[in-house]
């Protein structure tokens, strides 16, 4: 007993204490705002919630209605993949753009911030920006297509079923690509230049030295790019909501919107934290197969 | 310069003008029905504002509690970056000191980066609704008090700092705190500012918190403000776009301000979760 | 960091003078807002009109209703003293003839106002 009455006094004990307090306002968030809901989640979705009485435990009810009475969560499912898959083309472009801005371009900067500008913007200003631009009567993309014969009556982008999805698809991309433009230019720009100078030298033509310097060198930036692209689309609530509230019927409903409305606006919280733990586990499954993709080198996050 | 490389140099100008265009188009769109002073709903648009006046700000500043939302956001940002900079600052000092468990707390933090803020919005409501949080200032800034991303800009910052100069302040019997306030956060400021820049767009775009916890309409941010008078006004009034003119004209300012600490936050592998 | 440094910044500059501009506006502002409004009533041949009512009107996105009624004097002159909105129509009328309705819209409420065109009471309404 003397011996620890003993160490409280030692550095030791006031350095452990002072580690702790600093540590505990963050970690204490962490716990409050990341770690509990995790759980709660999980233990919610076994649950059948009601404002009124305590939660009663159903076990699996929830993940069967949601597996085989709802037809709802597929089609979100669905466009929550197609969304994740676009994202790909975005990356593509991005990493076009960075190829074009990369060295030392007259004017390389400013073209960087102009890209790079719609990024940091507020989602709903941005949703609202597309929303007009879709319009039939005062928006620019039916009115270019008119002028250039391209269509003879404007076309109701955001109510259609076929075109609301890629209509917000290309307001997304609008607003991210500038984030991947600058992960990828990052990514660029550590590349060794010895390493083109090499395969100069040995005669490779420029599209070979892309394929078999750039894209590999370029992995753990691909990689960023892949996660963020997956986190976006599971995450993407401001703009969809924004613009088409998940309509015309469900064209456009992603995952996060379904468990918004079926939380917030039906009040079902167990379903849709059972829908918030299923759409987790898809998101870490994909996060593996990026992982795995990117030849287990999760590496580079800086 | 050769002949070839010079029309490459010129084609790739172009290209990048042509892709410059693109993404500038929308901004110049919603500028346009922002200021022009005819019926934005006739068709054909015209591609610059006839009669362009600002009578639609005008509008969106009395009409709209534009104010309120603007002062709600503004409240709530400050106490975000505030936050941040306390919270983050001493759990990053913390992490830089040798402790027994310091890889797990580690491994935690670096584990909840894969936890995006929208898988867990059901249990933070309940829990922000049993500590009386909800519809208040307090409550709508928490959960953005504190991020990984923040916490290990931090930690590389101090890291980074020669330890011959903590050692020395040690010896001049300077006790943790001082240290942290009068060395570390002095030759930190690049960090500062990332992390200030940082929180504050977090929390002045954050749309899906506010809407989840706020109740009074005197408490909405302006992001939840702006969809409302989508929703009541949809289609109606030009005036929306001069609201999102307004609205943008802010988170514009400081990103122009602050371009390069922002970017070197995002490449410190950010991603928002 | 020495004091010029951080005056030169343009994390000071920009703000400071976005505050200078607002002290200003608002110092123009509450030098200017009477709520005074004034203006002349003619008939279609130019003549004042004298003892015409003059109807204003406050509007917000949906809404409109009549706030006042004044009447003007002999030179075919008319003032309100209060109006408080900044978007607002006028309407003058003579017995059973009415100019049409002119918008005005101000920088801010209650802003001075002296209407540059008179209203123009013709034949038709």
């Amino acid at each position: 007993m003397t011996r620890a009455l003993a160490w409280l006094h030692t550095r030791n004990a006031r350095q452990a204490a002072l580690v702790a307090c600093f540590l505990t306002p963050s970690l204490l968030i962490f716990l409050l705002y990341r770690v509990l809901p995790l759980a709660w989640n999980v233990v919610l979705s076994f649950q059948a919630w009601s404002p009124l009485h305590p939660p009663v435990w159903i076990g699996w009810d929830n993940y069967d209605e949601m597996l085989h009475d709802d037809d709802v969560v597929w089609q979100a499912l669905y466009n929550t993949l197609i969304f994740m898959a676009s994202q790909g083309i975005g990356v593509v472009i991005a990493l076009g753009i960075a190829l074009l801005v990369n060295s030392d371009l007259k004017g390389a900067s400013v073209y960087r911030t102009i890209v790079f500008l719609s990024y940091p913007l507020m989602t709903v200003a941005v949703a609202i920006i597309w929303r007009w631009m879709y319009n039939e009567r005062g928006g620019l993309i039916d009115f270019v297509l008119r002028r250039l014969g391209v269509i003879d009556k404007p076309v109701a982008f955001l109510d259609s079923f076929g075109w609301a999805l890629p209509s917000t698809i290309v307001a997304n991309t609008w607003q991210v690509l500038g984030f991947f433009m600058i992960v990828l230019l990052t990514g660029l720009q550590s590349i060794p230049p010895h390493l083109y100078e090499a395969a100069r030298v040995d005669g490779a033509p420029g599209w070979a030295r892309l394929l078999r310097i750039t894209l590999p060198m370029l992995r753990p930036s691909l990689f960023l790019c892949a996660v963020i692209g997956i986190l976006n689309s599971f995450a993407a609530f401001d703009l969809v909501y924004v613009m088409t509230n998940g309509g015309p019927g469900h064209a456009t409903e992603l995952l996060i919107t379904y468990i918004y409305k079926e939380a917030f606006n039906q009040s079902r919280f167990d379903y849709a934290a059972a829908l918030t733990v299923a759409q987790f586990a898809l998101l870490l499954f994909l996060a593996w197969l990026a992982h795995r993709a990117a030849g287990g080198n999760a590496g580079a996050l800086e | 310069m050769t002949r070839r490389a010079r029309i490459l140099l010129a084609l790739r100008h172009a290209l990048l003008v042509a892709i410059a265009i693109a993404m500038l188009t929308p901004f110049y769109w919603v500028l346009k029905t922002a200021l022009t002073g005819e019926n934005i709903y006739a068709y054909p648009p015209s591609l610059l504002p006839v009669n362009p006046h600002f009578y639609n700000f005008v509008d969106v500043w009395y009409l709209i509690p534009f104010p309120r939302y603007l002062l709600n956001s503004v409240v709530v940002s400050l106490l975000a970056v505030a936050g941040n900079l306390v919270l983050n600052s001493i759990a990053a000092y913390a992490l830089t000191l040798p402790f027994r468990g310091r890889r797990a707390v580690l491994l935690l933090l670096l584990s909840c980066t894969l936890v995006p803020f929208q898988a867990t919005i059901i249990p933070a409501y309940l829990i922000t609704a049993r500590l009386g949080l909800l519809n208040s200032y307090l409550g709508l800034a928490l959960p953005l008090m504190s991020t990984i991303v923040c916490i290990f800009i931090f930690k590389a910052a101090f890291e980074a700092v020669p330890k011959s100069l903590i050692d020395a302040a040690r010896i001049d019997g300077l006790n943790d705190l001082r240290i942290l306030l009068r060395v570390l956060l002095p030759l930190s400021t690049p960090a500062i500012a990332t992390n200030v820049v940082l929180a504050f767009i977090w929390s002045w775009n954050n749309f899906l918190w506010p809407l989840i916890i706020t109740r009074d309409p005197n408490m909405q941010t302006l992001p939840l403000g702006l969809a409302r008078f989508l929703s009541y006004m949809e289609d109606t009034t030009g005036a929306l776009y001069a609201f999102v003119c307004m609205v943008l004209a802010p988170g514009l300012l400081v990103f122009l301000m602050a371009q390069a600490s922002f970017m070197r936050g995002l490449t410190a592998g950010a991603t928002k979760g | 960091m020495t004091l010029r440094r951080v005056l030169a910044s343009r994390f000071f500059i920009v703000p400071a003078a976005i505050a200078a501009v607002t002290i200003g506006w608002n110092i123009y502002v509450s030098l200017h807002a009477h709520g005074l409004l004034s203006g002349r009533v003619i008939d279609a041949a130019g003549r004042p009109l004298a003892n015409a009512t003059v109807v204003l009107y406050t509007h917000d996105f949906v809404t409109q209703a009549e706030k006042e009624r004044t009447k003007t004097d002999a030179s075919g002159a008319f003032a309100f003293t209060d109006n408080d909105s900044h978007l607002i129509q006028l309407q003058a009328l003579d017995g059973d003839r009415m100019s049409a309705r002119v918008t005005i819209r101000l920088w801010f409420r209650a802003q001075d106002r002296e209407l540059a065109a008179p209203l123009v009471i013709g034949a038709a309404g």
